[in-house]
């Protein structure tokens, strides 16, 4: 499900970006005129449309994606490197292994899990199970971690953390508390054209 | 008339009415038990909360506190927790003027069927226990319900009713629920006796009840176990609201695989996003979530509507008791209409507090500010 937001314009733009990948970028229209934005690295654009349905809610109502989606645990996220590989995106299964007691720390890619409100899902199951969530930055782009410490402010457990496979420095994230999801753009010197698009 | 739910008559109902007030002028309404003890700490949670983030309101459970195994309040505290909750939601969501619905998913649907709540039986008036005891050795008298039932059914079209169970005897129970069955034979009728019966008796009556195709089985016995044991030996779907009603229970009982449905309260799950988190879990392993309540104002009524509306996890229809009350506090009519109740227009609850009607009930009011 996307936000619960009237819709008047869905935009989905292919670009690359620095490193050279394809990046798929999409723009949402407000039936207020607000725009959202969402994006993706790998070639499913839902997750980014469902991104920037929030994003364009978020900033119509001046507040944080957490300020829509309940509230904040945290004020910052770790973000660690971490080799192990991400659970594939299947419900079903990943609901059998975690009956099975087959996890103890849940690594997820909310790109490839599609929507905000399926990582809120995998999160309530999580917590229910008192089990950990590591939100996998799949390419450990800015922007990426920027959507993982929107979507990190909302799970509950010491243990939620940022993880890359990439060699990155590691940090502590700050939770964006600017309308919107808070991705900082300009982060990615060869798009400033996204503000044509505003 | 009077209605006998399980061993006892009801005759009022006692409500913590809430209204919470944020910076920007706004405020919000919220409701919950009335207990004095409910009362009480409502009063110290507000004082706690004053200055403190309404869009955060994850943060509000901390006003629980942690003993080794369990929050210091215990029910109490959670359903005190749930009333300044829905203040906030409320609040939050008049701020940011959406209709709470789509704060708490999604506004999905416009209506909600509630469920009409049928007495254990009718007495002609208040009595003691004998009386009620000797009305229910007359099972005669099994036809007084029935034609309530029916009365409820042609006055406001309701499809759900869910029959309060004395559990005095089962064969009370049979008689009644076969003639409910005749009369209404496309109505959801679901049973409750509170868990008043043994398993082993429970166990047999249900297994009987079966052909009737009942909606479910409310707390048919207790506790898990022996819920578990009736629901494997039963095909009518099983629900709880006494044994599934805080978070620690959940994982227990799927893994248990005690119940079909978890017939949440939302002042026992202490507010709208435990609330929230209980029906993805239940679903994600094959249970449905249902909305419980007892008598409540329209306040609560309408939050009930607005997590039905939000969340497409419910499909089951609503209790409410809200048309049994001689009043309400809220200004707008709130009729039961085919069956169904609307949700109202508007941002957050869509209901606005009617000072007078408010006053005339109120037993108590207490003003916490900065």
């Amino acid at each position: 499900m996307a936000a619960p937001v009237s819709i008047a314009h869905t935009h989905v733009h292919s670009v690359r970006v620095g490193s050279g990948a394809e990046a798929l970028v999409a723009r949402v229209l407000s039936a207020d005129g607000i725009a959202g934005f969402g994006f993706t690295l790998n070639l499913e654009a839902a997750v980014a449309r469902d991104m920037a349905a929030w994003d364009a809610l978020a900033r119509a109502k001046g507040v944080p994606l957490h300020g829509l989606l309940g509230g904040s645990y945290r004020k910052a996220v770790n973000l660690v490197k971490d080799e192990l590989p991400a659970i594939p995106p299947d419900w079903t299964a990943l609901r059998k292994d975690i009956l099975d007691g087959r996890h103890e720390l849940l690594r997820i890619d909310p790109f490839a899990w599609g929507s905000v409100e399926m990582v809120q899902t995998i999160a309530a199951v999580a917590a229910a199970f008192d089990l950990g969530i590591a939100l996998l930055a799949p390419n450990a782009h800015p922007w990426e971690i920027q959507y993982c410490a929107a979507l990190a402010a909302t799970i509950k457990g010491e243990d939620t953390k940022i993880i890359s496979r990439k060699e990155i420095k590691e940090k502590e994230v700050s939770v964006p508390d600017q309308p919107g999801i808070g991705i900082d753009w300009p982060l990615e010197p060869s798009f400033s054209k996204i503000q044509w698009q505003r | 008339m009077v209605h006998a739910g399980s061993m006892y008559v009801i005759q009022k109902t006692e409500r913590t009415v809430v209204e919470m007030t944020l910076e920007n002028g706004v405020a919000g309404l919220g409701e919950t038990w009335g207990t004095p003890d409910v009362y009480a700490l409502g009063q110290r949670f507000a004082k706690e909360l004053l200055g403190k983030d309404a869009l955060n309101r994850f943060a509000f459970r901390e006003l629980l506190g942690k003993s080794t195994y369990d929050n210091r309040f215990g029910r109490n505290g959670l359903a005190t927790l749930a009333g300044l909750d829905l203040a906030a939601w409320d609040a939050v969501a008049r701020s940011l003027k959406m209709p709470l619905a789509e704060l708490i998913g999604a506004r999905r649907r416009e209506s909600v069927d509630v469920v009409s709540t049928l007495p254990a039986a009718i007495l002609p008036k208040a009595g003691t226990r004998k009386d009620l005891t000797d009305h229910l050795d007359v099972p005669a008298n099994t036809k007084l319900v029935v034609e309530f039932a029916l009365e409820q059914a042609r006055k406001s079209g309701f499809r759900s009713f869910k029959l309060k169970s004395a559990a005095y005897s089962p064969e009370w129970d049979w008689k009644l629920l076969n003639e409910l069955r005749e009369a209404l034979p496309q109505a959801r009728i679901r049973f409750d006796p509170n868990a008043n019966y043994g398993a082993a008796t429970a166990t047999e009556l249900c297994r009987r009840l079966d052909p009737l195709g009942l909606e479910f089985f409310e707390d048919p016995t207790g506790e898990l176990e022996g819920i578990a044991r009736l629901k494997a030996a039963v095909k009518t779907p099983v629900a709880t609201n006494m044994w599934v009603v805080k978070d620690e229970h959940l994982v227990p009982a799927i893994r248990r695989q005690a119940v079909d449905v978890v017939l949440g309260d939302l002042f026992m799950w202490g507010g709208i996003d435990a609330w929230r988190r209980m029906a993805r879990v239940s679903h994600a392993y094959g249970l449905k979530p249902a909305l419980h309540s007892v008598y409540e104002t329209g306040i609560a009524t309408v939050a009930n509507l607005h997590i039905a509306c939000a969340l497409a996890e419910v499909q089951y229809p609503n209790d409410s008791g809200l048309h049994f009350l001689a009043a309400d506090v809220v200004a707008e009519d709130l009729p039961v209409k085919n069956g169904a109740m609307a949700l109202p227009a508007g941002a957050g609850l869509g209901v606005t507090l009617d000072r007078r009607k408010l006053e005339k009930v109120t037993l108590e009011s207490v003003e916490i500010h900065v």
